[in-house]
């Protein structure tokens, strides 16, 4: 399996959560350099609006250190715009923004060379019970995409799906809403990102909504990352938990012939996003080749029987001794 | 009767990963706001950020007549302290948080709430073998020592969460928490029992006050509520009804009824000022709600330890 690798250009500035500020302010010249210097990295995740206020200049400091825009990331979350949500709000002003921002950024992908565009709808959610008509705002989101995919069928939209924040319950929250979604839009140009992290934080398994998303061919994208399965959204290095569960993905990756990127969603906190990036990328590497070594043939005959997991993990772990 | 009071950081800009809701708003305008609400009788000050200039904070305080229940001193500062102030490998860190909480301590002296309330998150670690526990328990041992050393009429109370920052903290629950306190041995070093950290820690909180208060260590209460995943700071009773009115009765058994309930509720984007009129409103209606439960009966449901007996009886109340 080919692992193109991209990062996500936002990590390398500025990050804060509720608690803390990390890493100084850096300029898009000066994040695009960080990711550039990123060993293995061809891609580069950008944000539209925020990285697009001068699109010359970004193509030039693209070009500069040949990295490809692996997909426009459109963020769909302002709290001026999108109070009470985005693509589920009952407000028409606030559907139209957010439909015009993503067919905004899909025009921009078709320029870019990408055929990708990824947005985590953070603002469709709710914290408190009673707070929203589900069917309504369910009604309104998949009207909204539908919106959104019609505008040009040679761009692919891609939804992340997250479980919470920063509202209690987002709508789309895991992978059977994504399926649903995909299922009542129809489109082909219609795919999720898959966040290894979120579907931890859903409670999922990776693999399995991996498998579940190609199924439907719906799987075009992956942010690579990890957290520690009590629901919060770490955005650490990949394996660093979960190190069986990210296994078994890369080993589904490899069954259902995965071909996209495998982007980046790490914070690099304390740590600085360049060294935080080199190791979780060495990680996936690492991780990928460790099955090579072992035998994929072997590793896909073993779970292809019923009642055989002792002998599936003797087999795993004889790379131990 | 518990007074209530309103975390003064929480009535300005607040923070998430991804949004900032209200503006930033000065010492003076955050006291008159907390005066606006109805039903708050003070705040928990934050240290050091309303510390500026203390005969200010004095005067605003006289002036809105606000008690204060607390000082809460902020054991992280962005740009230092990255791997913990109380349980930093560097030496001066150590010294310099240790130094800083007397500061607190004296100023809480003064206020004359003798207690200083403390969530020490970057008390902690995001993944295996970043730290030696070992080391990192005794730093925290030697730290909490010195300071509750100083003054022993000030109450020094941890406010135990399991994460956020950290992918887990050092204070997780209230089991982690008692069991430092009793290793440290100060008699003034103890609890904050925030009832959304404790449902967080997936305690009972009426169960975590219990254990607290034998070890007498149950020092402070913070009020709120969330869905059980995340510290989302929700009204209190939003989603955990009667968690809330047992974790009251329990209190009230305890001898936790005049003191003060201090709130950590995250406005968002709503009101503040309404926000907190409604937490007011309904802290007073579940203790409201408490009040119908007759302590001679339950006391004997209780000891009977039948559900079909208790809960019905409970319905019954509402």
């Amino acid at each position: 399996m080919e692992l193109k690798f991209s990062a996500n250009a936002g990590f390398f500035g500025m990050r804060r959560d509720r608690f803390t500020q990390y890493q100084p302010q850096r300029d898009l010249e000066e994040k695009i350099e960080l990711v550039a210097s990123v060993e293995g990295v061809t891609g580069v995740e950008l944000k539209y609006p925020n990285d697009f206020a001068d699109l010359k200049r970004v193509c030039e400091l693209l070009e500069k250190r040949d990295l490809q825009v692996s997909a426009v990331n459109v963020d769909i979350k302002d709290a001026e715009h999108f109070r009470h949500g985005a693509l589920s709000a009952r407000s028409q002003t606030a559907r139209e923004k957010v439909i015009g921002l993503l067919c905004e950024g899909m025009d921009l992908a078709a320029e870019l060379g990408t055929g990708l565009v990824t947005t985590c709808p953070l603002a469709d959610g709710y914290d408190y019970p009673f707070q929203i008509d589900h069917g309504e705002a369910w009604g309104q989101f998949i009207d909204s995409v539908a919106r959104v995919v019609a505008h040009r069928r040679d761009v692919t939209l891609l939804l992340e799906y997250q479980p919470h924040e920063p509202h209690a319950r987002i709508m789309l929250g895991d992978v059977g809403k994504m399926l649903h979604v995909c299922a009542e839009v129809g489109a082909e140009n219609l795919g999720a990102n898959l966040d290894v992290g979120h579907s931890f934080a859903a409670g999922e398994s990776p693999a399995e909504a991996a498998a579940l998303l190609a199924a439907k061919g719906r799987l075009r994208y992956i942010h690579t990352n990890d957290n520690t399965g009590d629901g919060g959204d770490w955005d650490m290095m990949s394996g660093t938990v979960h190190f069986w569960d990210w296994l078994e993905l890369l080993h589904t990756l490899e069954r259902i012939g995965y071909s996209g990127w495998f982007g980046g969603d790490i914070a690099p906190k304390q740590m600085g996003p360049v060294e935080a990036y080199r190791t979780n990328f060495r990680l996936v590497r690492r991780m990928n080749g460790l099955l090579e070594r072992l035998g994929r043939e072997r590793l896909a005959e073993l779970v292809g029987r019923d009642g055989n997991t002792a002998e599936t993990f003797d087999f795993l772990s004889s790379f131990m001794e | 009767m518990n007074k209530l009071a309103i975390i003064s950081g929480f009535l300005g800009k607040t923070l998430n990963r991804y949004m900032t809701y209200q503006e930033d708003r000065g010492l003076a305008t955050r006291i008159e706001m907390a005066s606006r609400v109805e039903g708050a009788d003070g705040l928990e000050v934050c240290y050091p950020a309303d510390f500026g200039d203390f005969a200010e904070l004095k005067e605003l305080l006289e002036k809105f007549e606000l008690g204060v229940s607390a000082v809460n001193f902020r054991s992280r500062r962005t740009g230092k302290w990255w791997r913990g102030s109380f349980i930093s490998e560097i030496a001066e860190e150590r010294g310099e948080v240790v130094d800083d909480l007397k500061r607190a301590m004296d100023f809480a002296a003064e206020l004359g709430c003798n207690r200083i309330t403390t969530c020490p998150l970057n008390e902690g670690t995001d993944t295996l073998f970043e730290a030696d526990y070992g080391r990192i328990f005794d730093y925290a041992v030697e730290s909490f020592g010195e300071a509750c050393a100083h003054n022993r009429d000030v109450r020094v109370c941890i406010e135990y969460k399991i994460n956020d920052p950290m992918a887990r903290c050092l204070f997780g629950s209230a089991g982690e928490t008692v069991s430092f306190c009793l290793l440290v041995g100060a008699d003034n070093l103890g609890a904050t029992l925030d009832i959304g950290h404790s449902l967080l820690a997936r305690e009972r909180p009426a169960q975590a006050a219990v254990l607290l208060d034998r070890a007498k260590r149950l020092f402070y209460v913070h009020l709120n509520d969330n869905d059980g995943v995340w510290d989302w700071d929700m009204l209190p009773g939003a989603y955990h009804f009667w968690e809330t009115i047992e974790f009251i009765y329990v209190l009230r058994q305890l001898g936790y009824d005049d003191d003060w309930f201090a709130f950590d509720v995250f406005p968002k984007e709503l009101d503040t000022v309404e926000n907190y009129g409604a937490v007011m409103q309904l802290t007073r209606k579940l203790e409201e709600i408490t009040d119908r439960i007759d302590v001679g009966k339950m006391e004997a449901l209780m000891r009977e330890r039948n559900s079909s007996q208790t809960i019905p009886y409970l319905y019954s109340l509402i």
